[in-house]
């Protein structure tokens, strides 16, 4: 270990340069993996933390007696808590109000939330306990007080998390809790508001689906409005925000298999830039087991504390942004929990620092040892005369680079996945974007909805700018054989095409009541293909058989889509509506249709994308692809930076000689220009072809395999990426240039390292 | 050493166990909840096997002495229901309306002549001197139900199937109604057993003599209504109803028979009859008379006669008298009812028992049956009373009834048609000091092939035996029951 810790000090400039290159890879692993594994795991933390219950019934308000009377016949029940929701109620708080709250009558029993702030509701009067998103987004804290409805003012005892929803303002409803002991001291203790939801626990949750089958003959007769199982809230989780999330964490796999390939190709570029001083080591006797241990155990040297510092700073980095998303989804950030994968995510820098260097180490090693005096990789044969590009001094940079066969190619291969890690920032942000703002990323083509009944939709269709309109509902439902797969039901009265049309990936568009074509999503997992029969059920009310005539890529509803004509579902439920969907003719404007509309006395409005809107989470969102950005960046600097220090390094005598002669800096500064574009220019190229064929493709099969995600390369992000890479090599140049023309002339000319 | 304790040990488990079966009883057969329970330990929804359950006292007419010698051994099973659920006459739609209408459906209502084969190889291996049959036996009074039953009982081949070849039922996967069981697509998924449920089986029978009772179900169409041309013409038609058009008005529990019976005539007879879908007609669906019904049963038991009520004795060895009575309405309801000349044939069959231990046997309970408490005053007086047995109510019950003569045993056995499918054996023993007591303890079915299916639905089934607790407490099951001093 002492000679090994001499063996650095002799060559510290080196040692920094590649311990700042790990701390990079570090750096952006740590973004990268607290990032991933930050939204991978929150709902799943979330749920445990708040007792999420495995199933939330939510009824006609009755009774408790009555519901409890059926549900307690239910088979692998382990608890059931009732609770009544009474929405549309007036909360006023800190100079903030919603007209549209809703107040959960809490009774005794398991919570199915958790409490992140202060206590839980106790038998204290005038109490009430707040959501987290409300609170943050009203800044309330314990011991405030808020104003609900005829409740009057109650002193907040607690801060609430629950995992049923996004949290306010990304869900348009805040919500609080209240004990019934409340409810009875404020309006009598002969009040019963009765109940509408109960939360049920479930002994073994693996058998949902057959508590499921049990409830709907249990349950028969009762206004069931929703039997919401723990994945069918996650699928509202995912409505808000689920594509992002499964586009950030596949990403962050990705950025951390780049930064183990960049710091593997360093790590060998390293080594093969030493093959002169192992040369040295085995000519005095050195075994190539001893030379290949002692290159493995100086990498590992330079890269634990080097990768330890760059993970924790890119964790604390990417910590604050990451927590402030997952507080939108109701999630819970991961804590101490952080610490295995960044303690696995360490392991793994530290072991590819040294793969990377005692596998090129052992290679070198086969050579002879007069090879390995010659340069290892440079000396493999005779000298072959290469067609170097003229261009001066710019041309003797470029030769310099590509002298050094394998440093060059490991550096362009860090480059090229950095790059190509970049553009793929590029593309998931531009995602995000139209994802936000274009509906068309849902298959959907019509641009207005306005609330009313199909009959209007004939009214609106003759207003001049419409090409079609009709009534779109939706019903959520799920598949009546297995009762654990939640699926959305979208349906027209007639063709829907004209509407939306998801591209098709197999089968043909439905053309009949008793037909329907189904998501990709919803195909995979239920074994479905055209000619399968779809029993869809409803909540509350009969089950519904289709024909399957064919699967689309949608990207609704993570592809859990079906779409269907109205009639039968209307059949099932009188009652079914939904907005007319407009579609506007070619060329039409659509301010002029909005205009048109409102003096029709239709309130329109713009139809959505895939993700929210809400400014504060998208702002959020902006912060983490920035920390990743960065990250990235960082990496490609430190790459570039080791290169054109080894680089002046091994021209040392050469640059020397320039400058003794007379050539100012910025003929240094021109040299080394050459190199790092000899560099970032092939680069660029391979990162081009890395997220277009690779990167992208990984991504999006891993984020949505359900759906076609455009996450190609535009012009624009390859102009990015080309111009962030030639910034960070001009910095690059600039930093060695300033640190090569500070050595004194004579002290390059005098010895070689 | 080690496997020197090992045998020690096991020889001392089998004395406990010899002890807790009495003087002259082998070791538990599988089945015996002596040997082992099924239980929801992790309330998981699956049963698993649980500990033995010995038998304990029961003192309240008596500390039961140590037991010498077996006088005589029952097996009990009672309310298999085995139905013909493919029959154009079931009303499996009924459940919608609930209370107070439930289990006209049972998700495991297509094995119910394999859970009666089941309980019936149970009950043998406790090799019992006699089954007793406590009625409902058949579901719905027609003559392929009662037929596929006695087959079971008997041993032979049994054919479950009727109409055309295959299922034909709500539970077939082409029924979009989701309130009945598919076994094919709902959880939990049993692909194919519909079609395994019909085919024909060999059953082994219980190879000792039958003591059956009249049960309701035996009787009257879905134990409440006395069979007519309207019914008959319904079981052996083509077409099934599957909904009725609006919810009806059914009486509730409180109701007369005769209440219950108009209520059922006017559905029949009224618009009331919903859509209805064609199935294959089958003639051995006819729905028996009464006498006919008798007729059988009667020829199953072995017992001369020609009374119109399946009223009779039937000696089990020296020691013990059976004597079933036939509670049965003849004017419909699902209330039992006893007549004054059944109470006069009682007492004189009691008076002729001379010294022997005497048994009841009804299938309703007689505390809830019309008549019944002067059946339960008669009873009272006779010290040869031991017990009275019972089924209807689908739970298992024991609980003493307290006499001026000292008093007997009400003995209320589950039934196979919802969770607990459990039979029950009852032994009357003699016991040191010259004394008798009873022993009786329950007795699962092996669990095997497609009745160990129906245990599992039944179990789950919403209307059955778990949510209503029809297993009852442990001093309802495995107990021995003290009888008071002669």
């Amino acid at each position: 270990m002492r000679r090994a810790l001499r063996r650095l000090r002799g060559r510290r400039r080196r040692v920094l340069t590649a311990a700042a290159l790990t701390a990079a890879a570090g750096l952006a692993v740590g973004v990268a993996g607290t990032v991933g594994f930050s939204l991978a795991t929150g709902y799943d933390r979330a749920a445990q933390r708040t007792d999420q219950p495995d199933v939330l019934g939510r009824f006609a308000p009755q009774r408790l007696s009555v519901l409890r009377e059926r549900l307690d016949r239910l088979p692998n029940v382990e608890a059931i808590s009732y609770r009544l929701e009474v929405n549309r109620v007036r909360l006023a708080a800190n100079g903030q109000s919603k007209r549209n709250g809703a107040v959960h009558v809490v009774r005794p029993g398991r919570r199915g939330y958790g409490v992140v702030a202060g206590r839980d509701l106790g038998s204290r009067a005038g109490e009430a306990l707040v959501e987290r998103g409300v609170a943050e987004e009203w800044k309330l804290q314990v011991g405030d007080r808020i104003d609900v409805g005829g409740l009057g003012s109650l002193r907040i005892a607690g801060i609430a998390l629950s995992v049923d929803n996004v949290a306010f303002p990304l869900a348009t409803v805040p919500r609080i809790y209240v004990s019934e002991a409340e409810i009875s001291r404020r309006f009598g203790a002969d009040a019963n508001p009765g109940v509408n939801l109960a939360l049920v626990w479930l002994a073994d949750p693996s058998r949902l689906d057959i508590t499921l089958a049990a409830a709907r003959p249990a349950v028969f007769g009762l206004r069931t409005e929703q039997l919401l199982t723990k994945r069918a809230v996650r699928q509202v989780i995912d409505q808000a925000a689920g594509i992002v999330i499964a586009l950030l964490a596949v990403f962050g796999l990705v950025a951390c298999a780049c930064a183990g390939v960049m710091l593997a190709a360093a790590s060998a570029a390293e080594v093969r830039r030493r093959a002169p001083a192992l040369g040295v080591q085995r000519a005095l006797g050195a075994t190539r087991g001893a030379v290949v241990g002692d290159e493995t155990l100086d990498a590992v040297l330079v890269a634990a504390p080097a990768a330890a510092l760059g993970l924790g700073v890119g964790a604390l980095a990417a910590a604050g942004p990451t927590a402030n998303l997952l507080g939108f989804l109701n999630e819970v950030a991961p804590g101490s929990a952080l610490l295995w994968p960044l303690a696995g995510a360490f392991a793994g820098l530290v072991t590819v620092a040294a793969a990377g260097a005692a596998w090129p180490a052992w290679r070198l090693n086969r050579k002879a040892v007069s090879e390995l005096l010659r340069g290892g990789d440079l000396a493999t044969g005779p000298a072959k005369r290469r067609r170097v590009p003229s261009g001066g001094l710019f041309g003797l940079g470029a030769r310099f680079a590509f002298a050094r066969r394998g440093r060059w190619t490991s550096t362009i291969s860090a480059l090229a996945v950095a790059g190509a890690a970049m553009l793929l920032v590029l593309a998931v942000a531009d995602l995000l974007v139209s994802l936000r703002d274009d509906p068309g990323t849902l298959g959907r083509r019509y641009a207005l909805t306005v609330p009313g009944e199909q009959r209007d939709a004939r009214t609106i269709a003759r207003i001049p700018g419409v090409a079609a309109a009709a009534q779109r509902s939706t019903v959520e439902a799920a598949d009546s054989f297995s009762l654990t797969e939640p699926l959305r039901v979208i349906a027209y009265p007639g063709d829907h095409v004209p509407f939306e049309a998801p591209p098709l990936a197999e089968g043909r568009r439905l053309a009949a009541d008793g037909e329907v074509e189904v998501g990709l999503g919803l195909a995979d997992t239920l074994g479905l293909r055209p000619g399968s029969e779809l029993a869809i059920q409803p909540a509350g009310s009969g089950e519904l058989r289709f024909r399957v005539v064919g699967i689309v890529r949608a990207l609704e509803n993570d592809g859990r889509v079906v779409y269907a004509r109205t009639a039968r579902l209307r059949d099932a439920d009188p009652s079914l509506g939904g907005p007319i969907a407009i579609r506007l003719a070619s060329g039409a404007d659509r301010a002029d249709v909005v205009r048109r509309l409102d003096a029709a006395g239709f309130e329109s409005s713009a139809t959505g994308g895939a993700t929210p809107r809400n400014r504060s989470f998208l702002g959020v969102l902006a912060s983490v692809l920035r920390a990743v950005a960065l990250a990235i960046g960082l990496v490609c600097l430190a790459a570039i930076l080791q290169t054109l220090a080894l680089t002046t390094r091994d021209r040392r005598r050469a640059l020397a000689v320039m400058r003794a002669t007379g050539a100012p800096p910025g003929a240094l500064a021109a040299v080394l220009t050459g190199t790092a574009a000899a560099l970032i220019v092939p680069a660029v190229v391979l990162a081009v072809l890395l997220q277009r064929f690779v990167l992208g493709p990984i991504v999006a099969e891993l984020a949505a395999s359900y759906a076609t995600l455009p996450l190609g390369v535009g012009a624009t992000g390859i102009l990015l990426v080309g111009g962030g890479l030639a910034a960070i090599g001009a910095v690059a140049v600039l930093v060695v240039t300033r640190a090569a023309t500070r050595e004194p002339v004579a002290a390059g000319i005098e010895r070689d390292d | 050493m080690i496997e020197r304790l090992r045998a020690l040990l096991a020889a001392a488990a089998a004395t406990v166990l010899l002890a807790a079966c009495g003087a002259d009883a082998g070791p538990p057969a599988p089945g015996s909840t002596l040997q082992a329970t099924l239980r929801d330990a992790d309330g998981d929804g699956a049963l698993e096997r649980g500990p033995a359950a010995p038998l304990r006292d029961r003192t309240e007419l008596g500390a039961p002495a140590p037991s010498t010698r077996t006088l005589a051994t029952l097996g009990i099973i009672s309310d298999a229901h085995v139905r013909d659920e493919e029959s154009p006459a079931r009303v499996p739609f009924l459940d919608r309306f609930g209370s107070p209408v439930d289990s006209t459906f049972r998700p495991q209502e297509a094995l119910s002549a394999q859970v009666l084969d089941a309980s019936v190889r149970a009950v043998r291996s406790q090799r019992p001197d006699a089954l007793i049959v406590a009625g409902d036996l058949a579901d719905n009074a027609q003559a392929n139900e009662l037929d596929l039953a006695l087959t079971v009982l008997r041993g032979g081949r049994a054919r479950p199937d009727s109409g055309a070849p295959g299922y034909d039922g709500v539970q077939r996967a082409s029924n979009a109604d989701p309130l009945f069981y598919r076994p094919d697509t709902d959880a939990p998924r049993h692909p194919g057993l519909l079609e395994r449920a019909q085919r024909p089986f060999g059953a082994a029978g219980v190879g000792v003599p039958i003591l059956p009772v009249a049960g309701n179900h035996d009787l009257l169409v879905q134990g409440e209504l006395p069979p007519d041309a309207r019914t008959r013409e319904i079981a052996t038609g083509d077409r099934m109803v599957t909904e009725l058009r609006e919810r009806p008005k059914l009486p509730d529990g409180s109701s007369s028979g005769a209440q219950r019976v108009a209520a059922i005539r006017a559905i029949l007879a009224g618009p009331q009859l919903g859509p209805s879908r064609r199935v294959a007609p089958d003639t051995a669906r006819r729905e028996l008379r009464a006498g006919e019904v008798v007729e059988r049963l009667r020829d199953a038991a072995g017992v001369p006669g020609s009374s119109a009520s399946l009223d009779y004795a039937a000696d089990v060895g020296a020691d013990l008298r059976v004597l079933t009575l036939d509670a049965v309405d003849r004017a419909g309801g699902s209330g039992g009812a006893v007549s004054a000349a059944q109470v006069r044939w009682l007492r004189g069959e009691i008076a002729r028992a001379g010294s022997r231990a005497v048994i009841v046997a009804t299938h309703q309970p007689l505390r809830s049956s019309r008549g019944g408490e002067a059946v339960l005053a008669l009873l009272d007086q006779s010290p040869a009373i031991v017990a009275t047995l019972s089924g209807h109510t689908h739970r298992h019950r024991i609980a003493p009834r307290r006499t001026a003569s000292g008093g007997y045993w009400e003995i209320e056995t589950a039934s196979l048609a919802d969770h607990p499918q459990q039979a029950r054996m009852l032994r009357l023993v003699s016991t040191r000091g010259g004394g008798r007591a009873l022993e009786t303890w329950v007795v699962d079915h092996d669990g095997a092939g497609l009745a160990g299916i129906a245990r599992e639905l039944a179990f789950l089934d919403v209307q059955g035996g778990r949510p209503r607790n029809l297993g009852a407490g442990r001093n309802d099951r495995n107990v021995r029951l003290g009888l008071p001093a002669r």
